[in-house]
């Protein structure tokens, strides 16, 4: 076959140009630290890589609620744990009431200070997280007790459910909602209504030790309920640990480069682009005029 | 008996016709970066030997040689392998525009990335989620309008960008087609001045290579084929005449559009009062052919240049093209008409993107607010039932939705015109986050609502034929990788046969320096023998004259 030196320095050009194409798509690769950077470099990568940041964004946003979650059942659990210490001391006020060594003098202290416990309990009910009243249902904006009405009446029909009784409930997962609030009305109603007997003398302090214990026992089941849930809002929080660092894995392996084999790549490509430049200058430059007189 | 200074003529011939040579070389050396040169070569011939035949002719021993003469001055061509470039040609054409199509495209949708449509359907998505667990909150609210504004801008974008792509393709159709037209008149012209030449015996080289250079640029854009007429009078055999040539269509049959010094041109409409009819203002049908006149003045033919019917006029259908070349590529970037009438659907590169991108931000926004407003009875239709699927929610009031989603115009909302509906923009409390029943007991902290709301994004739906808003887009950028590494793999495949068919193509007809130097020598040496020759006869006759009947002087 008949060479010349256009064929030569043509193939030499190409040459050189497809060779800078794949230096600078592995430039590119180490400059982004991706392997893909258009869906036509590989749709597959491409098409998963879009899958792969939702399912990050999701487990993100599944932590964000999570902690929500957390923050309502902990301040739940710390609020009734202060109702739990008010009662203590209402039953102590009142075992005392009971003796009967008491004077009136003495039984009107008493009395007040079961009044101030009474209004404990009553802000206790109207618990706040930021702008929300974490006993109020799903009626976040409205305070439990109401300094004019009082507690909200309990709802007659059993089969209807008054927004104060619903639950507040956050997805914590593809699927799964966690309860987050804690249905509180009945146990402060009964436990207001208590103290308002006693001070109405409807029912005796001996009667009323009983009553006491009984609302202990109620606030104890839910306390229990609350911290059962925080233990499952614990497992959740683990599984989505462990999710993220899986999703964050899949979409590295997915389309993350490895940054020693790029580097070997591109260091392996130039030297065979100088091994090109090289010889092609060495080639292209003589002709027959060099040798001719 | 032969003449005395019968040499001095022999190698008189012998010093032109080395010169001659020696001045195609230069001519060689000189064209040797020329884009289409192909190198010459003197074609040297033997002239007639002495005595010629004839009755009178003398009797001699021998028929002796009297010289050469330059016969013709030839180039260097192989003929099929100009028909295998074109082809290549043809495929390279093709696939290189969609190639850069399909690179601008994905250019716009910019995925994957943490910028693109599908981070913006996400963050929507956050927003809702945190919506539902902050239902009260006016800020998770406001943040869920941001983000809804944010998507819909995010398709206005995407189809406005993609919109001017398809505006810009529609303008490279008419360049294309002016680039083609323009090509046609100057074959033609150049066939012109050929069959002007050749009759007098001579060979235009100079004329074909640059001939043959803008059939090989004809060629990138439709695949072509050529036919040669000689041209008549005392033309040389090896003359190549003129070209006719025609587009060659899917079925085989064919489309004149050059013959001698005539040349048809291409449009893509019918001759019209507005625009310049080679570039498309809407799909594109077909190719229709016109002639001009001396005047300029243009009329319709057939594919066989006879006149068109006056009333239908004729036009080649762009389904009858073969996807080849670059002009079917642009086309078919730009959007043609599926069955080639003025009836048919729609298609296209950009056209299906854009009909894709408002499927899905129609079939999305569609069941955002089916879902956003509920259900309720129609009171004109007594048998109108509640649809259980999509039960009515309440916004912060307690109050049921409206629209979420609305068009800025009064289409069916599309990737062009969705947007966050005003009432939506102006009160953030009317987003329904809450499901408890309307009109009875605004529920400010219930957010299932919501949840319900940011969960459509995995939904199923049955516009976007039962996947997900998710799959669906995903599917779509996976469509367009494997187009585009379709396409710049058989890019890269058609150059790769290109370039070798250029390499056999220069090894034919290149110039080579090192052979034009050898030539060069060798013609450069037989001009020097001839002359010394001349000086050998010129002793000879110095003898004759001055040597001779002195005998004894």
């Amino acid at each position: 076959m008949r060479v010349t030196q256009s064929m030569l320095s043509g193939n030499m050009l190409r040459n050189l140009s497809t060779s800078y194409a794949k230096m600078g798509k592995l430039q590119n690769q180490i400059d982004t630290g991706k392997k893909v950077n258009r869906p036509s470099d590989d749709p597959v990568v491409a098409m998963k890589g879009i899958g792969y940041r939702t399912s990050l964004d999701k487990v993100e946003q599944f932590q964000r609620n999570i902690g929500e979650v957390n923050s309502w059942l902990d301040t739940t659990d710390d609020t009734f744990d202060k109702v739990g210490s008010a009662m203590q001391r209402a039953n102590e006020l009142v075992i005392q009431a009971a003796s009967d060594t008491n004077t009136e003098a003495d039984r009107l202290k008493i009395q007040s200070e079961l009044d101030q416990i009474r209004e404990h309990m009553q802000n206790l009910a109207n618990t706040k997280i930021g702008d929300k009243h974490i006993f109020s249902g799903t009626k976040t904006t409205t305070p439990l007790y109401d300094e004019e009405t009082g507690y909200p009446e309990p709802e007659l029909d059993p089969m209807k459910k008054s927004a104060f009784e619903k639950d507040v409930e956050i997805e914590v997962f593809d699927g799964i909602s966690l309860k987050a609030n804690t249905n509180a009305v009945d146990l402060f109603r009964n436990i207001d209504k208590m103290f308002q007997d006693i001070k109405d003398g409807t029912v005796d302090y001996d009667a009323a030790i009983g009553t006491i214990d009984k609302q202990m026992n109620d606030l104890l089941t839910a306390r229990a309920n609350v911290g059962a849930r925080l233990n499952r809002v614990e497992l959740m929080d683990n599984r989505l640990q462990s999710q993220e660092i899986i999703a964050t894995k899949q979409m590295s392996e997915n389309e993350d480069i490895d940054y020693e084999e790029a580097i070997t790549n591109l260091i392996t490509q130039e030297s065979i682009h100088s091994a090109a430049l090289a010889i092609g200058s060495r080639i292209i430059q003589p002709s027959l005029a060099d040798f001719l007189r | 008996m032969r003449s005395t200074f019968m040499g001095l003529e022999a190698s008189k011939r012998g010093m032109f016709t080395q010169q001659s040579a020696l001045y195609t070389t230069g001519h060689n050396i000189s064209n040797a970066n020329t884009l289409g040169y192909s190198r010459q070569r003197v074609n040297m011939e033997a002239t007639l030997g002495y005595p010629g035949t004839g009755l009178n002719a003398p009797r001699t021993p021998g028929h002796i040689g009297t010289g050469v003469q330059a016969q013709s001055v030839q180039r260097i061509r192989d003929s099929f392998v100009d028909s295998q470039y074109r082809q290549e040609s043809n495929k390279l054409g093709y696939w290189e525009s969609r190639t850069q199509a399909i690179t601008q495209l994905e250019d716009v949708l910019n995925e994957p990335s943490d910028y693109g449509l599908a981070k913006t359907m996400d963050e929507f998505w956050k927003s809702l989620q945190d919506l539902s667990v902050n239902p009260e909150n006016g800020g998770a609210r406001s943040v869920v309008v941001q983000r809804g504004i944010a998507v819909a801008d995010s398709f206005n974008y995407m189809h406005k960008s993609i919109t001017q792509l398809q505006e810009n393709a529609g303008a490279e159709v008419g360049i294309a087609l002016k680039d083609v037209n323009s090509i046609l008149k100057q074959i033609a012209s150049i066939n012109e001045q050929i069959k002007a030449i050749e009759p007098n015996g001579y060979m235009p080289n100079d004329l074909y290579d640059a001939r043959d250079v803008l059939l090989d640029e004809l060629a990138t854009n439709f695949p072509i084929e050529i036919s040669n007429h000689p041209s008549g009078g005392n033309a040389l055999a090896i003359a190549e005449g003129s070209v006719t040539v025609s587009l060659r269509l899917k079925d085989g049959t064919t489309m004149k559009l050059v013959d001698g010094k005539d040349f048809a041109q291409l449009r893509v409409n019918s001759t019209s009062n507005e625009g310049d009819d080679v570039t498309p203002t809407s799909m594109v049908k077909g190719f229709y052919l016109v002639k001009l006149d001396a005047n300029g003045a243009e009329t319709n033919v057939k594919s066989d240049w006879t006149p068109s019917d006056a009333n239908v006029i004729d036009y080649q259908k762009i389904n009858n093209f073969s996807d080849l070349g670059k002009l079917k590529s642009v086309v078919s970037s730009y959007g043609y008409s599926s069955d080639g009438t003025d009836t048919g659907t729609e298609k296209g590169l950009f056209t299906d993107i854009l009909s894709n991108l408002d499927k899905m931000a129609g079939a999305f926004a569609e069941e955002f607010n089916k879902i956003h407003m509920g259900d309720t009875l129609d009171p004109l239709d007594p048998t109108d039932t509640l649809d259980p699927k999509y039960p009515q929610g309440t916004d912060i009031y307690g109050k049921a939705g409206s629209e979420f989603f609305s068009s800025k115009n009064s289409n069916p909302i599309s990737a062009s015109n969705i947007k966050v509906s005003q009432a939506i923009m102006d009160d953030p409390g009317k987003i329904v986050a809450s499901d408890s029943t309307p009109d009875i007991d605004p529920e400010p902290g219930n957010g299932k609502f919501a949840q319900k709301l940011a969960n459509i994004k995995f939904v199923n739906l049955d516009d976007l034929g039962k996947v997900s808003v998710q799959t669906y887009f995903e599917g779509l950028i996976g469509q367009l990788g494997v187009d585009g590494q379709q396409a710049q793999r058989m890019q890269f495949n058609s150059a790769t046969l290109q370039q070798a068919v250029t390499e056999r193509r220069a090894s034919v007809s290149s110039v080579s320096l090192d052979e034009e130097m050898t030539n060069m020598i060798i013609f450069q040496q037989a001009y020097n023998a001839n002359a010394r020759m001349i000086t050998v006869v010129d002793e000879t006759l110095d003898k004759i004259i001055n040597g001779m009947g002195r005998v004894g002087l």
